[in-house]
């Protein structure tokens, strides 16, 4: 009875620490949690009370805090691997779930990419459909884009392909850099919260 | 120009520890591999019994996987006479030759250190 009651203390923990895992893959996710499951074992040394498995539990910390080191120590190695345009946002993918300051980086850089994206689709289809893609303004707004029947003479003309194309090449790489800037800043901010 | 300082007190000293601690900390985890495979409680008890390093519990998982990812070890999980599956460290070769490169380098920065800190033994307090 004991020992079913200290395994449901463990089990309890380890569903927390699970929930807080946000962003892991499953075999991520099923191998943090055999190896804390583990941990706590060997610790108690076949004497397993719920007495034991809190005193092993509380030194490995909340559930909250295990979860949070796991996940970014996770992108940080990630980011130290691949240091180009998807593993930096893999990264930011797998922050957003873990904290206000990364859903926020996750929707600044959808805003920035979804701009990059936008510009160099412009830029690249302005040939296709040279009377329908480009710059309109209209009184008190402007329009960049396609329009299907536009009422004022287009702005930029071809200009607008090398423009368009410096502006995803700026939205691109600012996005990018602003993210690589941000989840270093995170996860020395984690280090430092768990005195790693 | 301030003169009168107070000397640092000892939480800045004990401050100063922690992140010296924590610079060495990657060494000293894979110092431990260095004999051979390990799993995560027992490189807890040699960082603390051998360098008596204690090292927070819940940090050591998240460090292994790191050096896992960076190539420098390797991890593999044994059925165990415990009852339940354990999951053994050990050095890559990459590892092995960081790891010696490492120990070569703090080597001879705490040798610099000691030479430069001789004239202070039997001054410390």
């Amino acid at each position: 009875m004991t020992r079913d009651a200290a395994m449901a203390h463990l089990e309890t923990y380890l569903a927390q620490v699970r929930r807080n895992l946000k962003g892991l893959s499953e075999a991520e996710v099923r191998e943090v949690l055999l190896e804390l499951r583990a941990h706590v074992l060997d610790k108690v040394e076949g004497n397993l009370t719920p007495n034991t498995v809190e005193t092993a539990l509380t030194a490995l910390g909340s559930p909250r805090d295990v979860a949070r080191a796991n996940v970014t120590e996770r992108v940080a190695a990630v980011m130290e691997t691949q240091r180009g345009f998807f593993g930096v946002f893999a990264a930011v993918v797998r922050l957003a779930g873990l904290s206000i300051g990364g859903f926020i980086l996750f929707m600044i850089s959808l805003v920035g990419y979804g701009m990059a994206a936008g510009f160099l689709f412009v830029a690249v289809w302005k040939p296709f459909d040279p009377q329908h893609v480009g710059m309109w303004m209209s009184p008190g707004s402007y329009t960049l884009g396609t329009l299907d029947h536009p009422h004022s003479p287009e702005m930029l003309g071809w200009w607008i392909i090398p423009l368009g194309l410096l502006a995803s090449l700026l939205f691109g790489y600012l996005t990018f850099a602003l993210d690589r800037f941000c989840i270093r800043a995170m996860v020395r901010s984690s280090r430092r919260g768990r005195g790693a | 120009m301030d003169t009168n300082r107070s000397p640092p007190s000892e939480d800045e000293v004990a401050k100063w520890e922690t992140q010296l601690r924590k610079g060495g900390l990657g060494l000293a985890v894979l110092a431990t591999l260095w004999n051979g495979r390990l799993y995560g409680l027992e490189i807890l008890r040699r960082l603390d019994s051998e360098a008596g390093l204690s090292v927070p519990e819940g940090t050591i998982y998240p460090l292994l996987n790191r050096l896992k990812t960076e190539g420098l070890v390797a991890s593999e999980w044994v059925e165990a006479a415990a009852g339940h599956p354990r999951k053994y460290y050990s050095l890559t070769d990459v590892g092995r030759a960081r790891v010696r490169d490492m120990a070569a380098s703090w080597t001879s920065f705490a040798a610099g250190l000691e030479r430069l800190l001789a004239p202070l033994k039997g001054d410390a307090r």
